[in-house]
């Protein structure tokens, strides 16, 4: 619908005083600058969370721009939350702005999309998208993937619930019906039956959905414990809304396997939230050294808390550009080379690129909604349950990278 | 007994689709205009709601104070702009309100942001009702008994009152109504603020329930001309028809095929255009 692009130039050239850049710059050709693209929708029914990636890539491009002492710029790709725009959009960027390096995707089919033709394109991206195939079955050179896919999200909430709760032991599920839903509610189906847990029923719907009552009415009908929500963004809330409407929360558990973090616990309000479980793969309270630090400066800069959008762009564009200036350019091989088996301390503590599949290796956090009067700020929505990292192996999630 | 349920619950979901389309049904009814910025000022009455209630208005002021302000709001567009190109052909309408919902959207995000909010039912009304194994809020509730007595108060208004006739005369037959005294611009400006002020209502209603969020018009909308569609273009009581089948229609598939719930609807309107171009109930 609308198609905005524009054009960021984020930072010129940095103080020279910076330690290390001088390498750095002499690696990269004379005057060349970096490009990132961030394909994320900014217009459709993921705006909200296109918007916040956006400023997340360029504070990204402006902190490697100050430390390396080199020209960052970003390009905006509104994907509008479609594969085809999206493929379109990233095509145009590589053929037409020259540019190597994507950060973005927040749908698990736009990605999946797209990281064929950044690999067609001899680039190289990193995406915060869920379904197992983008480092699974799919996996290829060019992509790399910050988030925990489905199979962890799901193993790092469903689990520590039954454990909690040893006699809820009937379930039922809300699932949208494309890949990355499909993805939650097949792993979601191997730990019930790993655990012996009754699956009483799903209810599958599209992307386009807004009302829930149906959907809940079939859940209430068939009498279960816990009723856990796969689906993601406006839809998980809408759900999670109609769900404490029709009185749910008290007569079961809720569960949201894969929430979208701060955005999401603002738009649905305290009252909601209290009580209920999120699976989240960042939280602007995780007490580690760089979500410190990017909290501290993304207040400093626009007064607000990191939520999960912004700082999956953040890292992803932090990371792609790092491993540029360190390769010397941003040509997809040597970004490739340079990401893989890197361990660094991420915003969820120490974080690793695994070589044989480009997956990151880091916790997903489960998280209980607070009730109001226990909020110590504003953003104070949740408690840290507990956090984890549950990956398959690369073979067992059917990478097999191409040489 | 299931789909017992999902007929009752597909009933109140029918009487917030007859709302939302009812007020693009009586536009194009009276005013022979396609109102494609009508889930926009559905969307500005949701919002204008969610403030006033953050404000600390209890939800019954807001409600009322929102429509008031969504169909003000629009008879000054109207009176302003949209009076312009009623005598242009339909693709006009649709080129020009489109890009009003377009504004309007985007005015919302930067008035209220990006990510949406909630709305708490109003008290009293946030606990409850269980039937056996069913439950069903008592908001939702309430707002079917609501919409039940605006209908009926709505169509007493359009057939039952000299308002209505004065209305309809300038609809058919405005040199008539002109040489009798009337403005029938006027009469255009207030029957385009009732409408859109029916829509400022439904949205305001639904707001409890959806939430807010800058892009819940353009799904309003879609909704609404289905229900128009399948009603019958103009027709009041087609849409009141229409509302409550694509309700219970997209409630009981929740059932019987969830992935194709939404769908069937889309699918029952392409009948209806197939087999009865008018509509269940449109005017010859």
């Amino acid at each position: 619908m609308i198609n905005r692009r524009r054009f960021l130039t984020t930072s010129t050239l940095a103080a020279a005083a910076l330690a290390a850049p001088g390498l750095v710059t002499r690696a990269l050709a004379q005057g060349e600058a970096l490009k990132i693209g961030v394909p994320v929708p900014i217009s459709g029914a993921f705006a909200a969370n296109g918007k916040f990636a956006t400023i997340g890539a360029v504070m990204a491009a402006e902190e490697v721009a100050a430390a390396h002492g080199v020209q960052v710029s970003t390009l905006d790709l509104d994907t509008e939350g479609k594969p085809a725009t999206a493929v379109r959009k990233v095509q145009d960027a590589l053929a037409q702005d020259g540019v190597k390096l994507f950060a973005g995707g927040i749908l698990s089919s736009e990605s999946l999309a797209m990281g064929k033709e950044v690999e067609r394109g001899g680039g190289a991206f990193m995406t915060t998208a869920g379904a197992d195939e983008i480092t699974g079955v799919d996996c290829n050179k060019a992509t790399f993937r910050w988030s925990v896919p489905t199979y962890g999200a799901i193993n790092e909430t469903v689990r520590p619930i039954i454990d909690a709760l040893p006699d809820a032991k009937k379930w039922y599920t809300i699932t949208p019906q494309y890949v990355f839903g499909d993805g939650l509610l097949n792993a979601a189906k191997d730990v019930f039956a790993e655990k012996g847990i009754e699956h009483v029923g799903n209810s599958y719907h599209s992307l386009t959905d807004k009302e829930f009552s149906g959907y809940l009415t079939n859940a209430i009908a068939a009498q279960p414990d816990v009723l856990l929500l796969l689906n993601f963004g406006a839809q998980s809330s809408d759900t999670l809304r109609q769900a404490v409407s029709f009185g749910l929360k008290q007569r079961m558990t809720i569960v949201v396997a894969w929430a979208s973090g701060l955005e999401q616990f603002e738009a649905l309000g305290p009252d909601i939230c209290e009580g209920v479980y999120f699976g989240a793969q960042y939280w602007h309270g995780a007490d580690t050294a760089l979500n410190r630090e990017l909290v501290a400066k993304v207040q400093e800069k626009h007064g607000f808390n990191p939520n999960y959008s912004f700082a999956g762009s953040y890292i992803c564009a932090k990371l792609l550009l790092e491993a540029a200036v360190k390769a010397g350019s941003p040509d997809g091989a040597g970004v490739a080379a340079a990401l893989s088996g890197l361990k660094y301390q991420g915003l969820t503590g120490e974080e690793e690129i695994r070589a044989a599949d480009h997956q990151v290796i880091k916790d997903y956090y489960l998280l209980k909604g607070k009730a109001k009067a226990d909020m110590a700020d504003k953003d104070d929505y949740a408690e840290v349950i507990s956090a984890g990292k549950s990956f398959l192996s690369p073979e067992d999630a059917g990478c097999k990278m191409p040489a | 007994m299931i789909y017992l349920f999902q007929v009752l619950n597909g009933i109140g979901l029918g009487m917030l689709y007859f709302l939302l389309a009812v007020g693009l049904s009586v536009i194009f009814g009276l005013l022979q205009f396609v109102n494609f910025a009508h889930g926009a000022f559905y969307l500005l009455g949701a919002y204008l709601t969610y403030d006033l209630t953050m404000r600390g208005f209890s939800f019954w002021a807001a409600m009322p104070l929102a429509t008031l302000i969504v169909a003000g709001i629009a008879a000054l567009i109207e009176a302003v702009l949209l009076h312009r190109i009623y005598k242009l052909p339909h693709t006009f309408h649709i080129l020009v309100t489109v890009g009003l919902a377009l504004v309007v959207q985007e005015l919302v995000i930067i008035a209220w942001g990006p990510l949406g909010g909630s709305v708490p039912a109003p008290d009293g009304l946030q606990g409850v009702v269980i039937l056996g194994d069913f439950i069903y809020p008592q908001y939702r509730l309430f707002t079917i008994g609501f919409t039940a007595v605006l209908a009926g108060l709505l169509w007493w208004l359009l057939e039952g009152t000299r308002l209505g006739a004065i209305v309809r005369g300038g609809s058919e037959s405005p040199a008539n109504m002109a040489l009798l005294g009337y403005n029938t611009l006027r009469i255009n400006t207030a029957v385009f603020g009732f409408g859109a002020g029916l829509a400022g209502l439904a949205g305001a209603l639904a707001a409890p329930i959806r939430g807010v969020e800058p892009f819940m018009g353009i799904e309003a909308l879609s909704v609404a001309f289905v229900v128009v569609v399948i009603g019958g273009m103009g027709s009041y009581t087609g849409a009141l028809v229409a509302g409550l089948l694509v309700g219970v229609v997209q409630s009981v598939m929740t059932t019987l095929w969830p992935e194709g719930a939404r769908l069937m609807i889309y699918v029952g309107m392409a009948l209806v255009i197939a087999l009865m171009p008018r509509g269940l109930l449109g005017r010859a």
